[in-house]
């Protein structure tokens, strides 16, 4: 019998989730920063799997080797007088007001970057050819700069890729690893496309050998198990790709925590969703609509300022987060983040830190409980908070409308972090159910709604380990795609069936069946940008309809072309079919474990709190309230009224 | 809650509020509009007003609109009774505008129950072409009736309704109605969506309460500026820099500037007394222009966060003499004030202020955005086309840290057009695009270097080119030397070369290739310290 067991690396703990007699269970052992794969193999020896173990997983190797920039040394390989593309990028700066902004620092470094004399046309057309000398001295000065691994990215080479073919070949005599772009991005826009390629160049041989060990680990421990890897996208992919092509690896947990989220809120009853995961330095948000189509996938997302064009859902990103430090200004305005603390020297309630963080205000304002923050590995200094905070209070009051005053700030953030990702982009927040997880998304989500008008918040089971959740649940997908910039009405089966045939080939390599959607990205000719469709006849209607719907306007006279075509194959996992507790109305007395003075906007009162565990689906009741868990609690504020439903979620109506 | 408390935290959310709201309607604008010029090159800027026209929230978008929004509202104000669901449009740089292409609309925000607006939501979008006798209404100019139409503040909607008159007025004027149109109803969306949010501020906290946190902000923004003028010397420092030439003669246009600090009161004057008189040529700047790049420059001295608010320039006054090139007047030709001008007013007022805070300021960049125009038959395609865009340059050494390469500064940051999309939309093979090795100005941090770009041209075509920075270097500072100035050639088929001017516009013929180099950034330092701590 098969077993799956997903496994998300997070800063603080390893997540393990699995199925237990249909429900999701979770284990959590602590991480091990220097080699993540230990506490995977420690997870696993701990819940003991037998049968044939797969094992899904949820990696930040990529992400960290960005973040620290602790890359490879690449060498980038383009078409002569191009060389320097990868580093002027936009030609934009970062800081529109700052005289001092870094000098950014490319990933290749100018010596490295290399020129072979060749061009191939818009049209695909071969205007030069590669010449063999050229490429001999181009792989000569490459083995001879000693570098780890090698980006090839030649212009045009989506729309032919013989020259580029070539120089790979040639290359691959070194026995680098090699990042080819018509295979890893076959799309225009040069600077995009190459820095994807230099990206997955630049993680590569960290994950590769981090992805090979843990499979090793794996086979070794279950002769008939096998690694498999979460991607950007919130699809599942075998070792070996994730191993080849890693920069599909980039937001490998974050996508997790999306596709959780979605995944149970479906469960629950809810198609449209906002998550909203706030960590110790950062808040996610994203917005899944399943009426049209489910998760937002964007083709244009930085890392770490680098642009990376692989698929991956549409996350965004806000410098909200626990460890946001609370400062004054010249002019005596407040402001929260997005300086953060950290994890050292941290908030100042964890015994190091001088500066008042959020969560510091949360602990003084009596809504965190003192003994099981992060599970209980932190052990919270109210006493120390309140002293260094009242120092910091400036002419305030108290420490308690500081404190107040910190969150008001927060929330106004994150709130607007909410806002470019549903009204900017054409959605209203009031159609939406708001799905708090993570640390801290579960104390903010209830004032966060009310201010943002949305009707409902969802806190799922398991709030800190949903994106294991959404690694287990997840279906396994491959993408692909290609520029053809053709007319609307051009025949593109040749493009499809080649692209189709290649993906079943390499779903059959992992022993998988999938199935095909095909689709386009198109726009009107002139535009600078594609709206991605189903491809089937009512393709180019569609298109105009969607134009209308989001920008506005809609002009069927004009010309439309496809820019991109792609094809997503796709293996679904088994349905979950979660086990459904019956229903007994309740208040949740049995669950109730004492009160405690908590502040709601500056306003003491007592409020009861509860023990998650301890509640049965049909509890309700009103806040104020605390529902506390193991790593997370919920703030329930005056007036709201929560529900347990019967899988186990609090089911929060948020009254304005 | 406490006085206190109301100011810092009530202040921090409704400044955090009101700027969301301009950035909100940024995005609608970027969302609905048709041209390529809004949406990829982001050339439009959005904010809201007190009752009393100040500016309270800017979206980050382009600094050469900073400051210069306010004085379409007041003109807006001054000339037409705004009444409720009335639009005002405008672009015309001696009434409220800057240069023709920046049409702006204002939308006056009727609280229930007064009589008057409480709030304006504005934006601006640089549109493509406004008619004249240039394709893109950006070329030689030389008077403002030959740059295209012009329009004085006038109602395009009238209590609800389109002013079809005026529109088609428009309309009729320009070269791309179609797109054009798109674009106003884009604007229109814009402003409906600050009208919207600030009405549901309203509906929140009360008009009363809103109406103290606006006037907290702007006293808020004095104060900061104040703060950070109280840290700066006493004295007066003058400076002085040049343009090439107007493109008509080879005359060098000088602009001076002489910046009074007064840190007792935390307080400024910026007077350019001794700037040339305005030009023939295209390039003067009216006096919006020059205001603008003055808010820019103080508003750097500020961190990051700080709101882009009228507030800012409380304490500073600026003198700019009317009839100078820095405050040009009827009938002066200006399309290239905003994009020429306004960049050199920069460099003067850093130099200036260099000379009283040597550690906060950077070397000259590049300082010309080396507008190149292209313009003639596709015969792939057999339809007539425009291409548009500005090149990059050096940015200036800072202390202490080398000047970026190849980026843009000061008053724009829009971006290039991929070399691949490039190709695909015009007849041209791009040669190269490259780093302009050596161009940044040596000294102990180094300038950026400048770009080079080459492109073969695939038909016959007009070639229009409005470029500064041949002549006058981007100027060193503290020892370093100055960045390269930049130079365009024009290669033809059988291998001669000719040079071209800064500002010019040729009929180049198919194979020929323009070479496009821009200026690299000044150095900071001395040269020998460099090379002594690159030596330890």
């Amino acid at each position: 019998m098969q077993m799956r067991i997903a496994i998300d690396t997070g800063g603080t703990f390893t997540d393990i989730v699995y199925l237990n007699e249909g429900k999701l269970a979770v284990l959590k052992v602590f991480s091990t920063p220097a080699d993540p794969g230990k506490a995977v193999m420690d997870g696993l020896a701990q819940l003991k799997p037998s049968g044939d173990v797969v094992v899904r997983h949820g990696t930040t190797v990529a992400t960290n080797a960005m973040l620290e920039r602790k890359g490879a040394r690449v060498a980038f390989v383009t078409t002569k007088g191009f060389e320097d593309t990868i580093a002027i990028g936009r030609q934009a700066r970062p800081k529109l007001y700052d005289w001092f902004q870094p000098v950014p620092e490319c990933l290749v470094p100018a010596e490295l970057r290399f020129g072979v004399a060749e061009r191939v046309g818009a049209g695909g057309e071969l205007l030069r050819g590669v010449g063999e000398e050229d490429l001999q001295r181009v792989c000569a000065a490459i083995a001879a700069s000693g570098v780890d691994a090698v980006a090839v990215s030649l212009l045009f080479s989506f729309a032919n890729s013989e020259n580029e073919a070539k120089v790979a070949a040639a290359l691959r005599a070194l026995g680098l690893p090699l990042s080819v772009s018509h295979r890893i991005l076959p799309e225009f826009r040069e600077y995009e496309r190459a820095s994807t390629v230099v990206a997955n160049a630049y993680v590569g041989p960290k994950v590769g050998s981090y992805i090979a060990t843990l499979a090793n680990s794996v086979a070794r421990a279950y002769p008939k198990g096998r690694l498999e890897v979460m991607q950007s996208s919130g699809g599942i992919i075998s070792a070996r790709i994730a191993a080849e092509e890693p920069v599909r690896t980039m937001l490998s947990g974050p996508a997790g925590g999306v596709i959780g989220a979605y995944k149970l809120a479906r469960l629950a009853g809810f198609d449209r969703i906002i998550g909203f995961d706030m960590g110790g330095t950062s808040t996610d948000v994203c917005l899944v609509d399943a009426s049209t189509g489910g998760p937002r996938i964007s083709n244009e997302s930085m890392i770490t300022g680098i642009p990376v064009g692989v698929p991956m859902l549409d996350i965004h990103t806000a410098g909200a987060g626990g460890g946001s430090i609370a400062q004054f200004d010249a002019g005596g305005l407040l402001h929260v983040g997005p300086e953060s603390a950290g994890s050292d020297p941290g908030p100042i309630c964890f015994g190091r830190g001088t500066k008042p963080t959020v969560t510091d205000a949360n602990l003084v304002l009596g809504r965190l409980d003192t003994n099981r923050f992060l599970g209980g590995t932190v052990s919270l200094d109210q006493e120390r908070a309140a002293s260094w905070m009242d120092k910091a209070k400036v002419s305030l009051a108290s420490v308690e409308e500081f404190a107040t005053g910190i969150l008001r700030v927060i929330e106004t953030s994150m709130e607007k972090a909410i806002r470019v990702i549903s009204v900017e982009r054409g959605y209203d927040p009031r159609d939406f159910t708001l799905v708090a997880f993570g640390g801290g998304g579960p104390l903010h989500a209830c004032a966060l709604a009310r201010a943002l008008q949305v009707p409902r918040v969802l806190v799922p089971a398991l709030p800190g380990a949903l994106s294991a959740v959404g690694i287990l649940l997840a279906d396994t997908v491959r993408e692909y795609s290609r520029t053809v910039m053709r007319a609307a009405d051009a025949d593109l089966e040749e493009v499809f069936v080649a692209m189709e045939e290649q993906g079943h080939a390499e779903f059959r390599m992992d022993g998988l069946e999938g199935v095909a959607f095909r689709s386009v990205d198109l726009r009107y000719a002139g535009q600078g940008y594609e709206l991605n469709l189903p491809y089937d006849a009512e393709t180019v209607n569609a298109f105009h309809a969607l134009h209308k719907r989001r920008y506005g306007f809609a002009n069927e006279q004009r010309a439309v072309e496809i820019v991109n075509v792609r094809v997503r194959l796709v293996a679904a996992a088994e349905p979950f079919e979660p086990v459904r507790e019956s229903v007994v109305e309740g208040d949740g007395a049995a669950a109730l474990v004492g009160t405690r003075a908590v502040y709601f906007d500056g306003v003491e009162l007592e409020t009861r709190l509860y023990e998650r565990a301890a509640l049965h689906a049909g509890d309700t009741f009103a806040g104020p309230a605390i529902i506390s868990e193991y790593s997370s609690a919920t703030i329930l504020p005056p007036g709201d009224v929560v529900r347990v439903d019967a899988l186990g979620n609090l089911v929060i109506e948020v009254h304005g | 809650m406490t006085e206190a408390a109301q100011n810092a935290i009530e202040l921090a959310i409704f400044q955090s509020s009101v700027h969301s709201i301009a950035e909100e309607m940024g995005a609608a604008l970027r969302r609905t509009a048709i041209s390529p010029n809004i949406k990829e090159r982001r050339d439009y800027s959005c904010a809201l007003f007190d009752r009393q026209q100040r500016v309270i929230a800017m979206g980050d978008h382009m600094p050469v609109h900073l400051g210069s929004m306010q004085l379409s509202v007041e003109a807006a104000v001054a000339r037409l009774a705004l009444k409720d669901g009335d639009i005002a449009i405008l672009n015309d740089p001696y009434a409220g505008g800057t240069h023709l292409p920046d049409i702006t609309m204002v939308l006056p925000i009727f609280v229930e129950g007064e009589g008057a607006p409480s709030f304006y939501a504005a934006t601006r979008a640089h549109h493509a072409d406004v008619g004249g006798m240039f394709a893109g209404s950006m070329g030689t100019a030389r008077e403002i009736c030959q740059e295209g139409i012009r329009i004085p503040p006038v109602h395009l909607m009238h209590e609800g309704e389109m002013n079809q008159a005026v529109l088609d007025l428009i309309l009729h004027n320009v070269r791309t109605p179609e797109e054009r149109e798109g674009d106003l109803s884009a604007q229109i969306g814009s402003c409906r969506v600050g009208e919207r949010r600030m009405k549901e501020l309203v509906a929140k906290h009360g008009l009363t309460k809103l109406t103290t946190l606006s006037t907290e902000l702007l006293a808020y923004s004095e104060r900061l500026m104040r703060a950070e003028l109280r840290k700066l010397p006493a004295g007066t420092f003058a400076a002085e820099d040049f343009m090439d030439s107007d493109g008509i003669t080879d005359e060098p246009i000088r602009i001076a500037v002489a910046i009074a600090l007064d840190p007792e009161s935390g307080a400024a004057s910026i007077d350019f007394r001794g700037t040339s008189p305005q030009v023939a040529g295209s390039i003067n700047a009216v006096y919006a222009i020059t205001y603008s790049a003055c808010f820019y420059v103080f508003r750097c001295l500020l961190s990051d966060e700080a709101p882009a608010t009228a507030g800012l320039m409380q304490p500073i006054a600026v003198t700019a003499p009317a009839g100078s090139f820095v405050n040009a007047q009827m009938p002066a030709a200006v399309a290239g004030g905003n994009v020429e001008a306004s960049q050199r007013i920069v460099d003067v007022l850093l130099r200036a202020l260099s000379k009283a805070a040597p550690q906060r300021v950077p070397a000259a960049s590049y300082g010309t955005m080396s507008n190149l125009t292209i313009g003639g038959l596709d015969t792939r395609v057999g339809r007539p086309f425009t291409y548009y865009e500005t090149t990059a340059g050096g940015m200036g050494a800072r202390p202490g840290l080398d000047g970026i390469s190849g980026i843009h500064c000061h008053m724009t940051n829009s971006l290039n057009t991929p070399i691949e999309a490039l190709e695909y939309a015009y007849p041209f093979r791009v040669r190269s695009y490259a780093y302009r090795s050596g161009s940044g100005g040596a000294g102990e941090f180094v300038g950026g270097d400048g770009l080079v770009r080459e492109i073969e041209l695939l038909d016959d075509a007009q070639v229009t080119l409005l470029a500064d920075r041949r002549r006058f270097h981007p100027y060193g500072l503290a020892g370093g030397a100055g960045g390269a100035v930049g130079a365009t050639q024009l290669e033809h088929a059988d291998g001669s070369v000719e040079t071209l001017a800064g500002k010019c516009s040729i009929h180049a013929k198919r194979g020929d290739v323009v070479r496009l180099e821009t200026p690299g950034g000044g150095g900071w330092g001395v040269p020998s310290a460099r090379a002594k701590s690159t030596a330890r």
